[in-house]
């Protein structure tokens, strides 16, 4: 399927934009210096500087022609996989690795049609059961086991 | 001779009994990740990177080789056995591979791989052994002007053999450095869009922006399509291939080798083109290129033996000059500065035991994999028919653990989990995340030596065409650039890159 602009080129134009302009503005108190002697804000400046051109190019380029439609993006799958890394991080070490573990696996196992929901129990006790042997026991990771 | 003190130097260091264990996990678990398709060398090395600190810097890297090695080996089980490529370089295998596994000859195809890659395997060791000094004295000539020009060139080849528009790898290549830049700033302590958050004052950690984009923007990616259903051939067959297929194959063999050793070398060559030409090439030179495609085994020897011969002869650029010659060795360079090594060309003068160590165990670790392998067939095609909706939360839940291993701090699986968000999102916008790293990582030292370059000249940028090193290498970029978007060559690329 083909559209009236080419959005894949569009969007990460301004996704190059949007970098430059937050580059620009989280080092815009840094001496630039010369190039003899090139304060910090140099080198940040120079490829920010960069980055907008070719963001710019691309935004242009994407909007003056047509081009290939993007696959629709799936909410579900996206959701499940952030969720279950965000869910991982907030429990890590207040709930200890078995915990987190499991909740993370059933997290980004909801993610998937062919999720089996006994399935995916078993497999995410087995999982938390595996890393905790695995990385804590074995690997002395410092992060605590169990909630207690 | 030189060369052989070197060699033997390695050999003694790779036999150490702590290191041949390790080289057998790094193969083993390459051999795993390699047969399974949708988890790839990239997340792997960075997982399990955090896990190697404790170890001899020697030891971790036999092991991290290990794993891009067996990969290799292991994607070709998987194009035999289920026509899915288990890694890129293996795409071709498929072809005539599987075509021999559906006449019931899979165990000859596989065979006949393991020996071509273990052959390529022992040749590239070699050939690494012996270009490696001449050039790591080349390169101890370099000061920071022809080492700028190089790292330039070293980004800039990168994205000619890359997939996709050279455009937007050359702009992935500035994301990646600007990434570079956070942190506190070397040489005037001032820190740099940290946002005011502690963690950030030593700079991004690639380890989970790599995890992010490679491993689980695609995992994402993944689950949107359609579930693949999987037909693994069950019957393998007899193992060791007759006299005319090894005589027919053999040529293939040596053809495969040569041209995988010297792409492997290129910058952005790495394993993915290789086989691709080799294949090409097995084509041309047969006298009825109408077998291939229906079972020709020089179609699966050739490839093979390029795709090995390549993985091998992609560390050549690192080990030397400390230029990573695609996203994988970039991890590499990443993981040798957080062991405390320096990359660059002082590296094989300074840790002699560290680069021949690696290169002898590049041998012992092929020779581990040829023997192993195959009787351990059974295990991998169990491995197979693990279905993917079990394997995805393993792996994302496997990438958290490593993120937060890396300094025990969960705020890299906070990175993370924005690099996962992404990376989602430049699949969906068709770009390729390699240029992105290559640039992160290289990025510290591309402004190191641009800086102190500058200042040794005071300020006058014709240094870097005046001195001839430079210039020449600084030439060598102008014309890929030139080339690169010239229509006629961005068309011939094209095409060899569809193929």
């Amino acid at each position: 399927m083909t559209t009236r602009f080419d959005l894949q080129d569009a969007l990460f134009g301004a996704f190059l934009v949007a970098v430059a302009a937050l580059t620009f503005y989280a080092t815009r108190t840094l001496t630039f210096g010369s190039p003899a002697d090139m304060g910090p804000g140099f080198m940040p400046r120079v490829l920010a500087g960069i980055a907008m051109a070719f963001g710019l190019f691309f935004v242009a380029r994407g909007l003056s022609r047509g081009g290939e439609a993007i696959e629709r993006p799936h909410l579900r799958p996206f959701a499940a996989v952030l969720g279950a890394i965000a869910v991982f991080a907030l429990l890590g070490v207040k709930a200890g690795l078995a915990v987190a573990a499991l909740a993370a696996v059933l997290v980004a196992a909801a993610g998937s049609d062919e999720t089996r929901p006994v399935e995916a129990v078993l497999f995410a006790v087995a999982l938390a059961v595996a890393s905790v042997l695995l990385f804590v026991t074995a690997l002395a990771l410092p992060i605590p086991a169990w909630p207690w | 001779m030189e060369l052989f003190d070197n060699l033997f130097l390695g050999l003694q260091v790779a036999v150490e009994p702590q290191n041949l264990l390790y080289c057998l996990f790094g193969v083993l678990i390459g051999t795993a990740i390699g047969v399974l398709p949708g988890i790839g060398p990239i997340p792997t090395v960075a997982l399990l990177l955090p896990f190697t600190f404790g170890l001899e810097p020697s030891t971790a890297f036999i092991m991290l080789a290990g794993i891009f090695y067996g990969a290799q080996y292991g994607g070709s089980t998987t194009a035999i056995l289920v026509n899915v490529p288990g890694e890129t370089s293996s795409v071709v295998t498929c072809i005539d591979g599987h075509q021999m596994a559906k006449q019931g000859r899979a165990g000859h195809a596989l065979a006949l791989a393991a020996i071509s890659s273990f052959f390529a395997g022992t040749v590239a060791t070699v050939v690494i052994a012996l270009l490696a000094l001449p050039l790591a004295a080349l390169a101890l000539k370099f000061t920071a002007v022809e080492y700028f020009s190089l790292l330039v060139l070293g980004l800039i080849a990168a994205v000619v053999l890359a997939h996709g528009s050279v455009a937007k790898a050359l702009a992935m290549i500035v994301l990646g450095l600007i990434l570079g830049i956070v942190g506190i700033d070397v040489s005037s302590g001032a820190s740099r869009m940290t946002f005011g958050i502690p963690n950030l004052a030593d700079g991004l950690d690639f380890v989970p922006i790599a995890m992010g984009l490679f491993g689980l923007g695609e995992i994402i990616a993944n689950l949107e399509r359609p579930a693949e259903r999987r037909i693994v051939a069950q019957k393998v067959g007899s193992l060791m291939p007759g006299l005319p297929d090894l005589r027919r194959a053999f040529p293939a063999m040596l053809r495969g080798t040569a041209i995988g050793s010297f792409l492997g070398v290129l910058p952005g060559g790495g394993a993915a083109l290789p086989p691709f030409t080799a294949y090409a090439l097995e084509k041309k030179f047969a006298k009825d290129p109408s077998r291939f495609g229906h079972g020709a085994i020089e179609g699966v020897a050739g490839p093979e033996a390029a795709n090995n011969a390549g993985a091998q002869t992609s560390f050549i650029p690192l080990l030397t000059l400390g230029i990573p010659s695609n996203a994988l060795m970039a991890l590499m360079i990443g993981a040798l500065m957080m062991h405390g090594i320096q990359p660059g060309p002082q590296i094989m003068t300074e840790q002699p035991q560290l680069v021949w160590g690696l290169i002898a165990s590049m041998w012992t670790g092929n020779l581990m994999l040829l023997v192993i392998n195959l009787p351990m067939i059974g295990i991998w095609i169990s491995m197979l028919k693990i279905p993917y909706r079990l394997m995805f939360p393993a792996i994302v839940l496997f990438c958290c653990i490593g993120a937060y291993g890396i300094s025990n701090s969960m705020f890299n699986v906070w990175l993370m989990l924005g690099c996962a968000a992404i990376g989602y999102f430049f699949i969906k916008v068709g770009v390729e995340p390699a240029p992105l790293l290559l640039g992160l990582v290289l990025g510290p030292q591309l402004e190191e030596n641009f800086r102190r370059a500058m200042l040794l000249a005071d300020g006058d940028v014709t240094v870097f065409v005046t001195s001839p090193i430079s210039a020449t290498i600084l030439a060598v970029v102008a014309l890929l650039l030139v080339a690169m978007f010239s229509p006629k060559v961005a068309r011939k690329r094209e095409e060899a890159l569809a193929e």
